[in-house]
């Protein structure tokens, strides 16, 4: 049952409800009008997937829904939905997401725009079914636009505008909207739902084949033997990669333009790549991703009100990595921690972390640096974690040193 | 090239059981004057216990038995005609002919003393026209030519696949049937590697290709036409997938197709194994088969296990329609696909067509043909179809079949066979064919 609805508040706003995160991700699967939906249910992603097959049962998704056997096949049915000129969507995390990897990992080369919520939840062995973000930074190098939210409203906005993003004649990316298992898919708040028309007109007609078709009244080979040495050589499979990779770089504009477009129709605003929180003054600074941002924040105010000059940086979109925007965020500080929700087994660290430290060199100074993991397999972060991070960062500071081995936030729990 | 003209016979329309002998009465009398059917060229035999009913009729073969075993040049193959022509002026009645003949198309008749065999009544056979039911039809290879001519060949010519293999010809003729408003998928193997989905930029196919991955053919075929009939196109989602990809690491994703009934027209080209990638063991390989992962060494002689058999497998799946079928017996596979292709806008149709691998099997390229029907005549892979909600029919009579050797020698991967897996390989086809006839109702 989709919960009822509250009064509206906003402009352009249809409603306002009472619902979670998988929830609001299943209106705004409604509002985008897709036209494929494939389904297959893995925890904490499930409820969603009802949501959404349910929206269809009763017409409020005029869409096509497929039951399929497994998440290989929901992304490969997407694909040919895809290529005929269907607008597609699903979800999935986890095991799940392993297991639609073969598809997956092809999904950019062939530059379908397809979206798909990951309701990240951490990696097994040990065996879990919690949240964590394991699954989609495994996933970190495959093409795929990768954007975190940090709230439930953030949830359903962003599911929108990934189709905006996702089918910009310069981009053609598929797009993964990030949400926090457990956290943000059952976190249950007050959303506001956009108006239909006024989604209509945001997102415009949809036009998503019109570069790689199968279709009989276009016929042409979708994907041969490209490269190897034969033939024309190299040179074709190095412009494919190379415009996939313009694609990815062409992104991170469109994803501002369209964070602008849809303040300016819904008053509703996000840092489209790189939050900056209470920084300009700040000596030092957490980094963070995803739901665990809103416990920090709260841990920096109170660490403010101590006389700590301690700022945040919050990261959106993790693929294209907005290079720039951290480095600008990263250059006002002398000292950063940072905070993830899943491991980087090469670097002993996690991967925000990895990468916080190649956008360090950029800056051209010597800013010290300290990775921190928690939330793992659901594990609540708290002010409190926050706060140790804090302090651990601060002492860095002091000393004007970078540690490399990760402080363990849930250690102890 | 000698014309091959004959007259076929569909035993399922036949009316014989119902006691029409309607093509032997008008064959006495043209050839004789007279209603006796003993004077009848043509011979209808009722099928025995509820089987079809059987013709003992000239073939007019190409390669004719009977001219080889007349000592007296009294049998000849026209060229102009294909008629096997008999000169009685030259027939010395040893009879010898009647041997050597496996159709019973020539026989002595003890009332003119003489052998008797059908002339095709100068090509306008008058048992074909007294044929009430259309099981009888006069065919000619011109005919078949023409028919086939008049559609579009939707594959360029100068493909690469190996001398003597038969994927090129079911690609182009099924394409020729199923036309130009098609979508076709054909997964990593010998399909597209022949050039069909092309490299660096060109292309073999004239409609829409692509190359699925080897796991994902029939559930990305099932996105795609649902978006098709959702935009009210009517657009044929067609598969030729290899028998590894279908039935081993894609087969989830062909069962989950089956089970929804997506309208999809699947066909699967079984040589076996991966031969694309250098002869590779498969599900469907056989017992017994020399492979470079099933070698043969002192420890082991080939395949282990036997083979998946993935076309009854996909019966089970109580798909729409379901067949078999061999390059050696090519008019069964073009009534085969047509009803695969009528059915795959109803849901989910499977041909699985035997296409034996003359590099990879080890045979001369001449004689891809020949296996082939050596494999239907020993019942290694008997022809039959199967439609949704009712039983199985053989397309091809599985009574009497060739030891399984004949089909066994004719490729070298399965040279080292010991008596002991020749012995298994004929106890496996036996009860293969055992269990089918279960399904068509017949024991």
């Amino acid at each position: 049952m989709a919960s009822p609805a509250l009064k509206t508040t906003h402009p352009g706003c249809a409603q306002s409800i009472v619902c979670d995160g998988n929830e609001a991700a299943a209106w705004a699967v409604a509002l985008s009008r897709p036209d494929l939906v494939a389904v297959y249910p893995i925890t904490p992603q499930s409820s969603l997937v009802e949501y959404v097959s349910q929206f269809i049962a009763d017409g409020k998704i005029q869409a096509e829904l497929m039951n399929v056997e497994g998440e290989h096949s929901v992304l490969s049915a997407l694909h040919g939905a895809a290529l005929a000129g269907g607008r597609t969507y699903t979800a999935t995390c986890g095991p799940g997401l392993a297991f639609m990897f073969e598809p997956y990992w092809r999904t950019p080369g062939m530059r379908l725009p397809i979206v798909a919520s990951l309701v990240t939840r951490d990696g097994i062995t040990p065996q879990c079914v919690w949240g964590g973000q394991q699954d989609a930074m495994t996933m970190k190098e495959t093409g795929w636009i990768q954007i975190y939210c940090e709230t439930v409203q953030e949830v359903l906005d962003t599911t929108i505008m990934a189709y905006r993003i996702a089918e910009h004649h310069d981009v053609m990316l598929p797009v993964n909207i990030c949400h926090d298992g457990n956290y943000l898919s059952y976190g249950v708040t007050q959303v506001d739902v956009p108006e239909q028309a006024a989604v209509d007109d945001y997102l415009g007609e949809k036009d998503v084949n019109w570069h790689v078709a199968l279709d009989p009244l276009r016929p042409m080979a979708v994907d041969p033997l490209t490269g190897g040495a034969g033939g024309i050589g190299p040179s074709k499979f190095v412009a494919y990669r190379k415009s996939l990779c313009d694609g990815m770089q062409n992104a991170l504009g469109v994803i501002e333009q369209a964070h602008q477009d849809w303040a300016d129709i819904f008053g509703r605003e996000f840092a489209p790549l790189v939050e900056e929180y209470r920084l300009d003054d700040a000596d030092y600074a957490l980094v963070t991703i995803g739901s665990m941002t809103g416990a920090a924040k709260d841990a920096v105010d109170s660490a403010r009100e101590k006389g700590e000059k301690v700022g945040l940086i919050k990261i959106k979109t993790f693929r294209p990595f907005p290079i720039e925007a951290m480095t600008r965020a990263l250059s006002k500080v002398r000292a950063v921690g940072v905070v993830d929700r899943s491991v980087h087994y090469g670097w002993n660290c996690g991967p925000l972390y990895q990468e916080v430290l190649s956008c360090l060199y950029r800056t051209g100074k010597t800013i010290s640096a300290r990775p921190f993991i928690g939330g793992l397999a659901g594990a609540d972060l708290t002010e409190a974690h926050f706060a140790k991070a804090i302090q651990a960062t601060a002492t860095m500071w002091a000393d004007e040193t970078t540690i490399d081995s990760p402080i363990w936030l849930n250690e102890n729990d | 090239m000698t014309a091959y003209n004959t007259i076929t016979f569909d035993p399922s329309r036949c009316k014989s059981c119902n006691d029409c002998d309607a093509c032997m009465t008008a064959c006495s009398q043209i050839k004789s004057g007279t209603d006796d059917l003993l004077y009848s060229r043509i011979k209808i035999i009722a099928g025995m216990n509820g089987s079809l009913p059987e013709l003992a009729l000239c073939r007019q073969c190409g390669d004719p038995e009977c001219t080889k075993s007349c000592p007296s040049t009294a049998l000849t193959k026209n060229e102009q005609t294909g008629v096997i022509d008999w000169d009685k002026s030259l027939c010395i009645d040893c009879l010898l002919c009647t041997v050597g003949c496996t159709y019973g198309g020539i026989t002595y008749n003890m009332t003119l003393n003489h052998v008797a065999k059908c002339d095709m009544c100068d090509g306008d056979p008058a048992c074909v026209k007294a044929c009430p039911s259309g099981a009888l039809s006069y065919v000619t290879s011109a005919g078949i030519f023409n028919d086939q001519h008049d559609r579009e060949d939707l594959f360029v010519p100068g493909l690469s696949a190996c001398q003597g293999c038969n994927s090129e010809m079911i690609m182009r003729h099924s394409l020729r049937k199923v036309g130009p408003d098609t979508v076709l998928a054909t997964p990593p193997g010998c399909i597209p590697g022949m050039g069909s989905v092309g490299f660096n930029g060109t292309t073999g196919t004239k409609v829409p290709v692509f190359h699925p991955l080897l796991t994902n053919t029939a559930s990305m075929l099932a996105g795609l036409k649902k978006q098709y009939n959702r935009m009210g196109r009517n657009v044929t989602a067609m598969a030729l997938a290899g028998d590894g990809g279908a039935g081993d690491v894609g087969f989830q994703s062909l069962s989950g197709a089956a089970e929804r009934n997506d309208q999809i027209l699947f066909i699967v080209v079984d040589n076996e194994g991966y031969m694309n990638t250098g002869m590779q063991a498969s599900g469907s390989t056989s017992y017994g088969s020399w492979t470079t992962t099933t070698p043969v060494g002192s420890e082991m002689k080939g395949k282990r296990t036997n083979q998946k058999n993935l076309a009854m497998i996909m019966m089970n799946h109580n798909c729409e329609y379901v067949a078999t079928a061999s390059t050696a017996f090519v008019e069964d596979y073009y009534e085969k696909l047509d009803k695969a292709l009528a059915a795959s806008e109803r849901g989910f149709a499977y041909l699985h067509i035997y296409s034996p691998c003359p590099t990879g099997w080890r045979f001369p390229s001449s004689q891809t043909i020949e296996v082939c029907r050596k494999g239907v005549e020993t019942n290694f892979a008997p022809l039959w179809e199967y439609e949704r909600g009712g039983e199985l029919r053989f397309t091809h009579s599985i009574d009497d079949p060739l030891p399984v050797e004949a089909y066994l020698n004719l490729s070298g991967k399965y040279r080292h066979v010991s008596e002991e897996q020749l012995q298994h390989i004929q106890e496996q086809v036996n009860e293969r064919v055992k269990t089918l006839k279960r399904f068509a109702g017949l024991n």
